[in-house]
């Protein structure tokens, strides 16, 4: 038999160290929600790509444009259902710091290759009608609430300056949502046919070119077969092309990263670590503190396990709260950080499987402090505990 | 006022030895995981702040933000080259500038994966106005018009295919690397080669920006002011310091918020953990304390001496979490400058101000984290106390 009682009794009897406890595991369970959402958040866009893309862009380089003329090439390979443009634009919306992402694509065939893309407000007709049309992600409508359908976005060329210098203006024809993390809200979209007449009429001085081809391809094709017949059209130049697999093209970003995964790593180690640490010490302090206790309990005809059980059962209840209150704070404060990191980290959320993780872990911290002082409290013998000072 | 002799605070943390080390252990990760990212920052930012001349102009497309953003045509890139009375001269008589090509090149990574490896194309007064600061590690340099390039030390043992007589085969012109150089700044994460030939090979036919050694005195400000509605010639000029500062935003920043949300969150679990500590320490010398009180000595003095040996705590604490850190010093790692989107390598710089500032706030958070408990036994009646035991 156990005295099950005693453990809330044992947690309330020092109320500021177990509420010290219960802290330090919150903030740390909070902790490694945090940096193991950013990872995942980082790798969300390889695991959530679609086999039906596939991208066409320069072996190159990242900065290196295609011929406009490989659109028509590419769309006669065999599977290729239809492409669409995407060029990257590079604009500065009031200043330099308020960045996102612009890209002038084929306006026609962008929500047909996207099918996640979704418009929540405004409508696609009128985004096809407009020629100086685009649409926004609604992280970027929350972002700068001015923007909103029928307003104007004045942005300024970095990569595309206009002649005289004035900026661009686009008219904002529809918000859109995607539910899928392989295209963020925090995107604009206009019309390739607007940069192209821009340049074609000298308003604007830079190369026409196309940054890369998204691809959607037959149901059913080898995605291996078309990927091989592109670069192969192209091998001999004028400039080789990489055709890739949408989760390939998505992995590019996240080696970019180098050793940023590593590094978060690391941190959640040493995190973990100092953190398991705090509760040891804790629940050395509770065993030191109740060894007289222990040794009447022995006395009183209670079995050795009792008093570790009593411990373990205290340092569990503990860490299962602090796991829970943890997740708790990082479910909750996840849209803060969502507002905060939209552009370097498009995608944090805390998933179901990181709070499964990070509660596993906590348990685990728990378990694992209990240990040693358990296995003293229970090899004590009374005669010893009676004579230990409190 | 009298304290209690400090002998007596070490002797209470040795007494309990393992309670204290695990205080220590605790606030010295805090702290290490601080000092690590700050190096890290350090170590990038050095690599910028410091190589950057005064004496060197930056010339980019008014707009442009960097390099690889900004573009003039040869011919401008020219009269901006020969016409500009700010810029010096070298022996030979002809101006002190060079027109560049910047491109940022995927090339395979050891460790698997592509990145953005920067590829420059320089005309040969690129060199002259980097002078000494750019020295050859082992080859040559590439011999002007031909298909050679020379890498940056630190692209070797990152990059696949980039070591001393490899063969980098850009679009569909193979480059031979005819030698490795080295350069204390970002330069020495990039490829560079022929400017001409560069330009043919990845049909870029212009320059990113063209910098030029400036006489003596010249205002950058003024000149960049004068040039910046120029008819012919539009173009923004920063000193080359400057330029490469405004590289490194946003690296930067994300090091700075990862530093500070970390080592706050971190720091308030160490605080938690010390005040429990101490706290501990207290009701385990409730007795001591009251003897202490019946000896005379004051509660302030209590007070003090309690603070003072939770602050040793903190101070040990920030040394392990030093010792924690040393170890990262030098150790070279790379990711993307996102400024410039293209691969940086970059080493941990361990700092002694960086070491002074974990060690204070190491102390920082022992003297939070016993200020409560301090109070506490500074408030203890001896009667009382002594009763108790």
């Amino acid at each position: 038999m156990i005295p099950w009682k005693l453990v809330p009794r044992y947690l309330r009897a020092h109320p500021l160290r177990s509420f010290l406890t219960l802290g330090s595991l919150t903030v740390a369970v909070f902790l490694l929600c945090f940096l193991y959402s950013v990872v995942t958040a980082l790798n969300a866009g390889v695991a959530s790509s679609s086999s039906s893309r596939v991208i066409v862009q320069s072996a190159v380089s990242l900065y290196v444009n295609l011929p406009l003329s490989y659109q028509p090439k590419i769309e006669a390979v065999e599977g290729v259902v239809e492409t669409c443009k995407w060029q990257w634009f590079g604009g500065i919306y009031q200043d330099r710091s308020n960045f996102f992402a612009q890209f002038a694509v084929d306006h026609e065939t962008l929500l047909t290759t996207y099918p996640e893309i979704e418009m929540i407000e405004g409508s696609d007709e009128e985004f096809q009608r407009l020629r100086t049309g685009c649409i926004i992600g609604k992280n970027l409508a929350q972002r700068f609430p001015e923007l909103g359908v029928g307003k104007t976005l004045p942005l300024l060329g970095a990569i595309f300056p206009r002649a005289g210098g004035e900026a661009w203006e686009f008219q904002i024809a529809g918000i859109y949502e995607s539910n899928s993390a392989n295209v963020d809200n925090n995107t604009m979209f206009f019309h390739f046919d607007y940069l192209e007449e821009s340049m074609d009429t000298g308003t604007v001085i830079a190369d026409p070119g196309v940054g890369l081809f998204v691809v959607r391809l037959e149901e059913g094709t080898k995605t291996e077969d078309v990927q091989r017949s592109i670069d192969n059209e192209f091998s001999a130049g004028p400039q080789r092309v990489q055709t890739t697999t949408e989760a390939e093209f998505q992995r590019q970003f996240v080696t970019m990263l180098g050793s940023v995964p590593t590094l978060m790593g690391s941190i959640g180690g040493a995190v973990l670590f100092a953190i398991l640490l705090a509760v040891i010490n804790t629940m050395m302090m509770a065993a030191r503190e109740r060894t007289q206790d222990f040794g009447i309990l022995k006395a009183l005809g209670f079995q050795d396990r009792a008093a570790a059980c009593l411990l373990v059962a205290e340092a569990l209840l503990l860490s299962v709260a602090g796991g829970i209150l943890g997740v708790g704070i990082a479910k909750v404060t996840a849209p803060i950080f969502q507002q905060v990191m939209g552009t370097t980290v498009p995608g944090y959320d805390v998933t179901s499987h990181t709070a499964t993780v990070a509660l596993i872990i906590a348990i685990g911290v728990g378990a694992i402090a209990s240990l040693v002082p358990a296995w003293q409290a229970a090899r004590l013998r009374p005669i010893q505990a009676f004579r230990a000072e409190g | 006022m009298k304290l209690p002799p400090l002998r007596y605070n070490f002797r209470s943390l040795l007494v309990r030895r393992a309670t204290t080390i695990l205080t220590v252990i605790s606030i010295g990760a805090t702290v290490a995981v601080l000092a690590g990212i700050q190096s890290l920052q350090k170590g990038f930012l050095s690599l910028f702040d410091e190589s950057g001349r005064e004496g060197v102009a930056v010339f980019l497309r008014p707009g442009a933000g960097s390099e690889g953003e900004s573009a003039f045509t040869r011919d401008r890139a020219d009269i901006l080259m020969k016409t500009l009375p700010e810029i010096a001269s070298g022996p030979d008589g002809l101006p002190l500038a060079s027109g560049e090509l910047f491109l940022a090149v995927r090339m395979p990574k050891v460790d698997g994966g592509e990145t953005n490896v920067p590829i420059r194309g320089v005309q040969t007064k690129s060199f002259d106005i980097t002078g000494d600061l750019l020295t050859l590690e082992s080859g040559r340099r590439f011999e002007a018009g031909t298909d050679e390039i020379i890498v940056g030390r630190k692209l070797l043992g990152r990059i696949l295919g980039a070591a001393q007589d490899d063969v980098i085969v850009l679009n569909t012109t193979p480059f031979r690397v005819v030698g490795v150089f080295d350069y204390d700044g970002p330069f020495n994460s990039e490829i560079w080669g022929d400017a001409d030939r560069l330009q043919e090979a990845l049909k870029r036919r212009i320059y990113s920006r063209v910098i030029a050694t400036l006489k003596p005195g010249v205002d950058i400000a003024a000149l960049s002011a004068r040039l910046e509605n120029h008819k012919e010639v539009p173009a923004k000029v920063l000193s080359e310091k400057e330029y490469l500062s405004t590289q490194t935003g946003f690296l930067s920043g994300i090091l700075n918020v990862l530093a500070y949300v970390l080592g706050g969150v971190m720091g308030i679990a160490a605080i938690f953990t010390g005040t429990n500590t101490m706290l501990a320490a207290l009701s385990s010398r409730t007795k001591e304390i009251g003897i202490l009180l019946a000896l005379g000595f004051r509660p302030w003095s209590v007070f003090l001496s309690f603070l003072m040996e939770a602050m040793l705590l903190g101070l040990i604490g920030g040394a392990v979490g030093c010792l924690l850190v040393l170890p990262l010093s030098g150790i070279e790692t790379g990711t993307t400058n996102f400024d410039t989107f293209t691969e940086i390598a970059f080493a941990f710089q361990v700092t002694p101000t960086i070491l002074g500032n974990a060690v204070l706030f190491a102390m920082l958070l022992g003297i939070i984290g016993g200020s409560w408990p301090a109070y506490r036994a500074a408030r203890m009646r001896p009667s009382a106390v002594i009763r108790r035991g």
